[in-house]
């Protein structure tokens, strides 16, 4: 039995068939379940972007709770809405990537050390009964101290008034930089005014507490104690998605109204 | 090896020759996904059921596997399975397969899932084998388990994501020690309780390489 | 009835048989600590010397004293300061040190006497916990283990003491030192065997396990609410341009008038001390100079290279010297004679590479501002590889010279 079970005909016939059982099992599971995963990754984002936006309420579908939401796509280079691409599928950091689909940053402009740009980005907005924004939800991404944060920033229809800023993907030290997931810490941007009356973008995180009776003070936001370079981090990535090569375009055609 | 029982099979793994304290394998994802309780356990079934299906299914098919192909026939059941395993937590348990991340599909390269289905499965009968699988993963799950309790409560305060020290940052009274959320704390728990283990069942130590020669009146004492 | 003959009196309590048996280092501790050990060698070996363990202990421990009455006067001074500055803030202490120190001394930054029962009020209490607690676990492995209670824990415990910062909870303290006597030493088999700095495993725990408390701006100055930058984070954020804008001097950092660790500030204090260790030759003068050597290569090399964003690069070896903890951790630290390595040629590297590392980490690591500690905890790591290969190429000499 032994040398029969050790010939070559033998072996690959094994070999076959183990192979083929196996791709039938790991196809079979992959296929069934496909439908049920692009909905968990779709209602995991949308739950985070409803969490940000301050809209998520535990209990309730997050599919019942987006329907508020529109994804739109912005073109960055023109700072207009866009249907180039499909505003759900399209994926950002995939496309930051590609130099197919985005931009090199010079030292200068790149303050959020991310090196590329992608040429798009998905925007989300929550409208009025009337179809005015009543909240925009802008993607933000950038380099803290050990690794990239990405996040969200949600806006009041003033466009730059925060209603809450969040990061759902980072890798900062537990306790120190990792404290931007610190509901404390994130409910101070709530309310914060992101640009100055010429319309720059003004926001800085500030050492030792911000002090309530300075001018700035709606400009500015305690740092993280004990992570100076995740907070500077935090700041440059929000001035840059706010200034001129991230969102800014965007904005102000957005309040001139003729986006 | 002696003919051993059910029984032994499923429980000798936990304590006696437990596959983490005693044989020191599978060290990699017991730093790595031991933070939360919940992933933990989540990673401790992922892993058990891999273990205990893909002995069961090699012991199966042992008389015909060519020894010449032995080790990758082992290898492509096992990916099989941690594939679909893989995919269903995708399908039935997002957040949690998300924090596991890449350490789902490292179970493939997990020595304890090799190592059982080469030493027992290829000599024992199916359901032996299966037994064989699912006490060393409840072996892994022991410890690891152990870990992340210790690691999660003491490290966020909490257990399943539910709080059970009141942090200061929350206006409570714990400190939470930050160490313990890197994963290096993981070696010392777990060099600790190899520690306690030794201590209690004095035959796992391992005998010594050398000793020294006795020197002085204190030391001869000692020795 | 003398001492001697009290504790002759008791011994038999202790030993083996003896209704206290298990006590048995705790007498040898005590009786060892006032009198000579009676015991002789009876092997073949021999040290005509009249520096025994004991005695090495207790110097390096004296050796400390200028470290630690500087340290407590500047804790004093640099809260002084500020509560003179700003008197509201001496009114919204809440703290019971503050009330202790009150029915010793007033608040005058320009009183001695003050300053000194202010920093002593902070230190004393940590060091008290640092030698109960590490004390305590040396006396129960002491115990499980039938040997005596080692004296190298006098050295340990004023180290630890002296390399955290002044406003730590006790109870981390409590925490600290504990890791670092049972993980950093016991472990491995107690003094001798560890190849890590107890102290210094000790406080890399502490950094690690609650960086709030150990790092940042918040926590050098003995005062609620204050935040003061050390000389080394102005650097990282300014470079030496900064710290001197602070209004600090080379010179004052040289004396210590500044915000650190209680016994990492005066480097002139560490130097005093420092020369009798050397003299002594109970810290090896080597690995001294190959800290020394390795520093000041390395941070001429970096100020060679320059960079246009990162101002550590530029700042000169001589301000290295003064700031952070490294003349504490070269002096103190890094010729920990169990930990270090044990060739006299394998100390010049030993001594080199922590020189090497601690400038890396300070300029290039953006993280972290100090390098001293994790430096000498990784050169630790590499003592007895370095040792390896000095033994191995003096085999390969001799070799090569009998050969023919």
């Amino acid at each position: 039995m032994s040398a029969k079970k050790e010939s070559v005909a033998r072996t690959l016939t094994v070999a076959l068939l183990v192979c083929l059982v196996c791709s039938v099992v790991v196809s079979a599971a992959a296929v069934a379940l496909k439908p049920v995963q692009t909905t968990n990754k779709l209602q995991d984002k949308q739950r985070n972007i409803l969490q940000i936006a301050g809209l998520f309420e535990p209990g309730v579908s997050v599919q019942e709770q987006f329907q508020q939401i529109t994804p739109r796509l912005v073109d960055l280079r023109t700072g207009e809405f866009s249907d180039a691409l499909d505003a759900l599928t399209f994926d950002q950091q995939k496309a930051s990537k590609d130099p197919a689909m985005s931009q090199q940053l010079d030292g200068e402009q790149d303050i959020a050390s991310i090196r590329r740009r992608a040429d798009y980005s998905t925007v989300y907005v929550v409208e009025n009964p009337d179809g005015s924004i009543k909240t925009l939800i802008l993607p933000i991404h950038g380099y803290g101290l050990w690794s990239t944060l990405y996040g969200f920033m949600a806006l009041e229809s003033d466009l730059k008034t925060v209603v809450g800023l969040g990061f759902y993907q980072h890798a900062e030290t537990p306790g120190l930089g990792g404290e931007v997931d610190n509901p404390n810490w994130k409910a101070q941007w709530t309310g914060k005014v992101v640009f100055d009356e010429s319309g720059e973008p003004a926001i800085s995180v500030v050492k030792g507490g911000v002090d309530p009776s300075n001018p700035n003070a709606e400009h500015q936001v305690d740092a993280l104690a004990g992570a100076t370079l995740t907070s500077r981090g935090v700041e440059n990535l929000v001035r840059f998605w706010l200034g001129e090569d991230g969102f800014g375009p965007f904005l102000e055609h957005l309040r001139a109204g003729e986006a | 090896m002696a003919k051993a029982t059910a029984k032994q099979v499923l429980f000798e793994p936990i304590f006696s020759n437990n596959p983490i304290a005693l044989q020191i394998l599978g060290i990699c994802s017991a730093l790595a996904v031991t933070t939360s309780l919940s992933v933990t356990l989540v990673m401790c079934i992922a892993l058990t059921s891999v273990t205990a299906l893909s002995n069961f299914f090699i012991s199966i098919v042992r008389n015909q596997i060519p020894s010449s192909i032995r080790m990758i026939v082992q290898m492509v059941i096992i990916a099989s399975l941690v594939i679909v395993v893989d995919q269903v937590l995708k399908a039935y348990a997002y957040s949690i397969s998300k924090q596991l991340s890449v350490f789902v599909g490292l179970i493939i390269t997990n020595c304890i899932v090799m190592g059982r289905a080469e030493a027992f499965a290829m000599q024992n009968p199916p359901h032996m084998s299966f037994l064989d699988g699912v006490g060393n993963g409840l072996g892994y799950s022991f410890i690891l388990i152990c870990v992340a309790v210790i690691r999660e409560l003491f490290g966020a305060g909490k257990l399943f994501g539910i709080e059970i020290l009141p942090l200061v940052s929350a206006g409570g009274w714990y400190q939470p020690n930050g160490l313990l959320l890197l994963p290096p704390s993981a070696f010392f728990i777990i060099g600790l309780i190899i520690w306690a283990l030794r201590s209690w069942k004095k035959d796992q130590v391992e005998a010594a390489e050398f000793k020294m020669a006795p020197q002085s009146r204190a030391m001869k004492e000692a020795m | 009835m003398s001492l001697r003959s009290f504790l002759d009196k008791i011994e038999h309590n202790f030993e083996k048989g003896g209704k206290h048996e298990k006590w048995y280092a705790l007498y040898e501790a005590v009786d060892t600590f006032f009198y000579r050990p009676g015991s002789v060698t009876k092997t073949t070996a021999h040290v005509r010397d009249g520096l025994d363990l004991k005695r090495m202990m207790i110097t390096v421990w004296l050796c400390t004293f200028p470290v630690i009455f500087y340290g407590m006067y500047n804790i004093g001074f640099q809260a002084n300061s500020i509560y003179a500055g700003n008197p509201d803030l001496l009114a919204a202490q809440d703290n019971w040190r503050l009330a202790l120190i009150a029915m010793f001394a007033g608040f005058d930054p320009a009183s001695l006497w003050d300053n000194l029962i202010h920093g002593a009020a902070y230190f004393l209490p940590v060091y008290a916990v640092t030698f109960l607690v590490g004390g305590f676990w040396e006396v129960v492995f002491a115990s499980i283990r039938k040997h005596e209670v080692n004296e190298g824990f006098f050295v340990t415990s004023i180290l630890f003491a002296l390399i955290v910062p002044p406003s730590i909870p006790l109870w981390q303290v409590a925490l600290g030192i504990s890791f670092g006597v049972v993980i950093g030493k016991e472990v491995f088999g107690g003094t001798g065997k560890n190849f890590l700095n107890p102290a210094l495993t000790g406080r890399a725990f502490l950094f690690f396990a609650y960086p709030a408390q150990m790092s940042g701006d918040a926590v050098w100055t003995a005062v609620d609410g204050y935040a003061g930058a050390t000389a080394l984070s102005m650097a990282a954020s300014g470079g030496v341009e900064q710290i001197v804008a602070s209004g600090l001097t080379w010179l004052d950092a040289f004396y210590g008038n500044m915000q650190g660790s209680m016994g990492e500030v005066s480097t002139l204090a560490i130097f005093i001390g420092g020369a009798v260790l050397l003299l002594t030759k109970i810290a090896n003068w080597r690995i001294v100079a190959g800290v020394m050597l390795g520093m000041v290569a390395t941070s001429l090399l970096f100020n060679m290279i320059g960079s246009d964003t990162n101002p550590m690069f530029a700042m000169p070896w001589y301000w290295h010297m003064v700031v952070g903890g490294f003349a504490f951790g070269m002096i103190f630290m890094a010729t920990d004679p169990v930990s270090a390595s044990m060739t006299n040629t394998g100390k010049w590297f030993f001594g080199a590479l922590i020189g090497l590392m601690v400038i890396l980490i300070r300029v290039v690591n953006p993280a972290f501002p100090e390098g001293m500690m994790l430096a000498i905890l990784f050169a630790n790591l590499f003592a007895p590889l370095i040792d390896h290969f000095v033994v191995q190429a003096n085999i390969k000499r001799r070799l090569a010279r009998n050969v023919r």
